[in-house]
């Protein structure tokens, strides 16, 4: 039997998840500091309830640990993508209305945006690798109508936004072990085959 | 002969309080004996038939019986329980063995001497959850985790209520907040032969944790000679086990280890502690010496040279 050598694509996978694990740990660093900022230039507290905010993806998930291996990460690539839609939409209503001179604030944002559509490039890449669909792109909800809201309202969906994605990245952390844990799992089952 | 015919009444009352028992349906100017715990009680405490207890305190709780006068037949009995309402109890929530379950704990923060009743309530966003009890330690119970990463907190209310009175208090607290790792667990120090200046540190995930894979944890290491206060701190972010580089050669050393998820919540306690000492080179002995007697040592042990032997090498043994 040849040596424990894995497949390719096992490793280009390992390999992937890692990469996606550490940009999505550097997110939600970046995003927990960047919600810090913004709560205090929205002159908003951090515990204000956001029950009224809604049609973002929520990180919160039932029964995670039996979720499929496609449907973690095809959840995720969905997730990221429509967060690269109302990080945009909140970078607006920033440079806009709420903070226009603000550049420097406006680039914190924007070098979120970048490392979550880095991380959606990522995702979808280890979809095709593993083999799975990759899901069709949507049209984001409540873009549409965001000239019609309040500049409070406009506010609050920016902090929703940043803490939903904040969990988001740190679902997307424990995704992609529970993703790697299979596919070392997988790899051994594999050589053992051979 | 004292004849006993009515069931046992339970009275609670406050310290401090005055109370004042009635002698069942005795008029007041009855002829009556007083007992408590079977012993006649003092004239200077009846009021009539009454009788008056001022400002009672633990002391005063006992089994009081009331006969009257002629023919010793018992008119009224109480067991009469001293104590206080239930302060504001102290609760707390924590998550050992995430993303399975979080538990909560509560205690009292003084004694009230008797019994008290909790009564708990989880709720998360709009749903109550349910918190299964435990034989023991009575006062904790466990709650599932029914959805995982969600934004929407905790809120907890305990409320604890007894004869005397009724008290609660409520936490909030946000999913990963809580998250709290038991302590490392068989952590073992090894010197590093041939290397006076290494210590090698394994240790295992706690138990608890339940999938160390997906929720890989994280570790910091405690260490110092015991001749030292100050300890040397190192974080390592994967693997269990770590060697030290820098020990002081021949010293013992005392260390911990803490874990953490790698993302969320907060540091366990510190592990127990380990003690080792790194490798010392065995002593040489010049042989045109007188024999010195052959002494053995092990590397780990210290070495206290017999009077008359001549030490070689002073600089290899110490800090080399």
């Amino acid at each position: 039997m040849a040596s424990a050598e894995r497949p390719p694509v096992i490793l280009r996978s390992l390999d992937l998840c890692s990469r996606a694990i550490r940009l999505a740990r550097k997110i939600r660093s970046d995003v927990v500091s960047l919600l810090d900022s913004y709560v205090e230039r929205q002159g908003l507290d951090k515990n204000i309830s956001l029950d009224g905010v809604d049609s973002m993806p929520t990180a919160a998930v039932e029964h995670w640990s039996e979720l499929t291996e496609a449907e973690r990460l095809g959840n995720n690539l969905k997730a990221y993508r429509i967060f690269q839609t109302l990080l945009a939409e909140v970078l607006e209503d920033q440079r806009t209305h709420l903070t226009p001179t603000d550049t420097n604030f406006h680039e914190s944002i924007q070098s979120v945006m970048l490392q979550v559509s880095a991380l959606a490039s990522q995702l979808e890449e280890l979809l095709m690798l593993l083999e799975h669909s990759v899901p069709a792109r949507e049209e984001v909800e409540g873009t549409a109508d965001s000239t019609s809201r309040s500049m409070f309202e406009k506010k609050l969906r920016g902090l929703k936004v940043l803490q939903e994605l904040a969990q988001w990245s740190v679902r997307s952390v424990k995704d992609l072990h529970h993703v790697t844990k299979h596919s070392h799992s997988s790899s051994t089952v594999h050589v053992s085959h051979q | 002969q004292r004849h006993s015919q009515q069931d046992t009444r339970v009275q609670y009352e406050r310290i401090g309080a005055d109370v004042t028992m009635k002698c069942g349906a005795m008029d007041w100017d009855a002829a009556v004996t007083w007992t408590v715990n079977g012993s006649d009680i003092d004239e200077s405490h009846l009021n009539g038939s009454y009788l008056v207890l001022r400002n009672v305190h633990l002391g005063h709780s006992g089994q009081y019986s009331c006969y009257e006068g002629s023919s010793w037949h018992l008119k009224y009995q109480t067991s009469l329980k001293v104590g206080t309402p239930p302060k504001e109890p102290v609760l707390m929530c924590r998550s050992n063995n995430y993303p399975k379950r979080f538990y909560c704990s509560w205690h009292l923060p003084s004694p009230t001497y008797i019994p008290n009743t909790f009564n708990i309530s989880v709720i998360h966003g709009t749903r109550e959850m349910v918190c299964e009890k435990e034989a023991v330690p009575k006062n904790r119970c466990h709650i599932r985790y029914l959805q995982l990463f969600s934004t929407v907190k905790y809120k907890v209310t305990l409320t604890v209520t007894n004869a005397l009175g009724r008290n609660s208090t409520t936490i909030t607290f946000d999913e990963f907040a809580i998250v709290k790792p038991d302590p490392p667990e068989n952590v073992v120090a090894k010197p590093v032969p041939y290397s006076p200046r290494r210590l090698e540190v394994r240790w295992n995930n706690p138990s608890s944790w339940p999938d160390p894979e997906s929720f890989p944890l994280k570790f910091f290491l405690r260490y110092r000679p015991l001749i030292l206060d100050q300890w040397q701190h190192v974080e390592l972010s994967d693997g269990t086990s770590h060697t030290i580089t820098d020990a002081y050669a021949g010293k013992e050393y005392i260390i911990q280890v803490a874990a953490k998820d790698n993302d969320i919540g907060t540091w366990s306690d510190w592990s127990v502690a380990v003690h080792a000492t790194p490798w010392t080179e065995e002593p040489k002995y010049l042989t045109t010496e007188a024999q010195a007697p052959e002494t053995t040592t092990s590397s780990t042990s210290s070495f206290v040279p017999p009077p008359t032997t001549k030490i070689c090498d002073q600089e290899k043994v110490v800090g080399s």
